[in-house]
């Protein structure tokens, strides 16, 4: 009947969540949408293996890290069911974070609408830690700053756009 | 119908539809009120910044010798901005108060406790943060529970410290020195904005209990008395119920689920919640030594925010007090309509006394007096005792003008009524220096005289309520009025 405390990331199976932690469900769905596996920094292939087409390049900054280790693990998507997690991201990027800041790069990109979730992996142990009741315990964030209410930002407030050439966002995280 | 005809037809049904019963029963007691140069709304009213530190008067009495020292009392000190407000007493942002004695004399000073909660509303200029009773506003930022963190129930000292305790998220650790903000509590890296009630049960020299619910979780938190983590588990709960305090015994915990059930989401918090009078309320009683062992005992349903410390007799029957309402409509309506300066009178929470037996019955008994905010002498907490102090007496208006020490032994109320100016606070109780036995020192009674428009302090003999205060004091300014507080000898 009790169970000693761990580090739980099992999804909150619960219709009724106390205050605050309402925000669990959406969350947890982040943790899921936004744990990819451990990729080097740089470009990326999407979970299919399948290479994203074109040549538009995203550069993203990180920024106000306050705990200088472990690494960013970002996700890139191009319809509101990837970023959902219900369908693959485009790409994924990892970079390890030795300072206050950390800058990941997408190549290879078409042009079109995207939108971007990061967590910090405080731990490095390659998922967004969750404590028991299902609420992030590490610093996460979405592209263009966008924040959310009881849940991840909504791809229409995270949403944007990336052209022919060289694009970059800039995300406060932790 | 020509055109003046038309339009006092509609004025006159414009203000049909507008004239409720409740608004009407306001206006009423507000012009009653009026008359008598009393607005109890002023102990609902906003506080617009911290309050410096100021002497008080003393306007009667002298401080009892032996008497120094710091009562801290956390609630809702703000509830209005200019482009939204809260809509629930309990929505306001936490406002600490210090009322310092020394030297026989008194100061009072208050601090509210900077929450990422406040912050955003302060930079929203509205109330945009949900909470108990409140719905998000536009633009409302939530990534965790914390940020809706309103730090606003009660607090706990902690050496240096204080803990300015909500009921769904982390304590807040303030100075107590000068009540600055210090940040959110962590107790764990993995337990994290893990919720933490406002109702911790202290040991006598011992250590310290809490609880954080979610539905139908609940996770057990027991801490050294200088705060230190010492374990923490989460058990199942047999029902998903509005747990905002619980009772423990010196071996178990005793946890009070009444039918105020969880059974759909919504926001604010307390939408998500049904009362279900067909449902019983659960009784749940665990061994601290293991959390597995458990037996469940079932009453009548019945509403209840605050519970007396419990104890357990020769025989395993374990009593402890409750002050019950019929259902949970104060939680739902009531202290949404004080901030609109409305009250419908409603029969006031009862005394109760609550037992289980070892051969799994449970009784109520409700006692003729009215009861809400039970204290007890602490160094008895978890242990037989006789005596519970309360807030009592109401004149259908809301909350209490009135202090009262009740003896279960002998049904005997020992109590002191203020009268109708006064909204009496939570009373707490502090030992006389070399005193001994149950209640051998003084009650500290906050009150909001509503005809001087001030708030007092009064120091009353424990032992004799009835007397009248010992001592008063009067600020030079009315603060809204408090929810919880703790007592801290010099």
């Amino acid at each position: 009947m009790t169970r000693p405390v761990q580090t739980s990331r099992r999804p909150l199976g619960r219709l009724a969540l106390p205050l605050g932690l309402a925000a669990a469900l959406g969350v947890v769905a982040l943790a899921r949408a936004a744990t990819p596996p451990a990729t080097g920094p740089g470009p990326a292939a999407d979970q299919e293996g399948t290479p994203a087409a074109g040549e538009s390049t995203l550069t993203v900054t990180f920024q106000g890290i306050k705990t200088p280790s472990g690494a960013v693990m970002a996700s890139l998507s191009s319809s509101p069911e990837a970023y959902a997690g219900k369908a693959p991201p485009t790409a994924q990027a990892t970079a390890a974070v030795t300072g206050a800041a950390v800058t990941v790069t997408f190549a290879g990109l078409a042009p079109g609408t995207y939108a971007l979730r990061a967590f910090h992996d405080l731990d490095g142990d390659g998922r967004l830690n969750t404590n028991p009741f299902g609420v992030p315990t590490e610093p996460y964030a979405f592209s263009n700053n966008a924040r959310g209410g009881f849940g991840p930002a909504k791809w229409e407030a995270a949403a944007f756009t990336i052209r022919a050439g060289e694009n970059r966002q800039t995300i406060d995280i932790d | 119908m020509n055109r003046r005809h038309l339009l006092n037809s509609l004025t006159g049904l414009a203000m049909g539809a507008l004239v409720t019963p409740e608004i009407a029963q306001a206006a009423g007691q507000m012009a009653a009120g009026s008359a008598q140069g009393l607005d109890w709304s002023l102990a609902f009213a906003d506080l617009d910044a911290d309050a410096p530190p100021t002497p008080m008067q003393r306007t009667s009495g002298t401080c009892p010798q032996g008497l120094a020292g710091s009562l801290y009392r956390n609630g809702p000190g703000r509830f209005r901005r200019p482009g939204g407000s809260a809509t629930h007493w309990f929505d306001g942002d936490g406002l600490m108060r210090a009322f310092r004695i020394r030297g026989g004399e008194a100061s009072l000073t208050a601090r509210f406790v900077d929450t990422a909660k406040r912050r955003a509303d302060s930079a929203a200029q509205a109330v945009v943060t949900p909470g108990f009773g409140t719905a998000p506003g536009p633009g409302a930022v939530i990534g965790t529970n914390d940020d809706v963190n309103a730090a606003n129930i009660s607090v706990l000292p902690m050496g240096e410290d204080l803990w300015a305790l909500w009921e769904a998220g982390s304590p807040t650790v303030m100075s107590a020195g000068d009540l600055s903000t210090r940040g959110v509590k962590t107790l764990r890296p993995d337990l994290a904005h893990m919720p933490f009630l406002a109702h911790p049960r202290a040991e006598p020299d011992g250590d310290i209990w809490s609880l954080g619910v979610l539905g139908d979780r609940a996770v057990v938190w027991r801490l050294g008395r200088d705060g230190t983590l010492l374990s923490a588990e989460v058990i199942d709960l047999p029902c998903a119920s509005y747990v905002h305090d619980f009772s423990a015994t010196e071996r178990r915990l005793v946890i009070v689920l009444q039918p105020m059930i969880q059974d759909h989401p919504g926001l604010p918090y307390i939408d998500g919640f049904a009362w279900k009078p067909k449902e019983p309320t659960r009784i749940l009683v665990i061994d601290k030594a293991d959390l597995g062992s458990r037996r469940i005992y079932e009453l009548p349903a019945f509403f209840a925010f605050h519970f007396g410390s419990a104890w357990a007799e020769r025989d395993g029957t374990i009593r402890f007090d409750a002050c019950v309402s019929e259902d949970a409509s104060f939680a739902t309506r009531g202290a949404r309509e004080l901030l609109k300066g409305v009250w419908t009178p409603a029969p006031p929470p009862a005394l109760a006394l609550i037992t289980l037996s070892p051969g799994g019955q449970a009784r109520l008994e409700r006692s003729p007096v009215v009861g809400e905010f039970p204290r007890n002498d602490p160094a008895l907490s978890g242990w037989p005792r006789t005596l519970t102090i309360h807030a009592t007496a109401d004149n259908g208006g809301p909350l209490f003008h009135g202090l009262a020490t009740h003896n279960w032994r002998t049904g005997q109320s020992d109590a002191f009524d203020f009268g109708p100016a006064h909204m009496v606070e939570e009373t707490v109780f502090t030992p006389r220096p070399g005193g001994a036995g149950e209640l051998d020192g003084w009650l500290l009674a906050p009150s909001v005289n509503l005809a001087a428009r001030a708030t007092e302090l009064h120091v009353f003999d424990a032992r004799h309520v009835a007397d009248g205060p010992l001592c008063t004091w009067r600020a030079p300014l009315a603060l809204p009025v408090s929810l919880h507080g703790a007592f801290v000898a010099a």
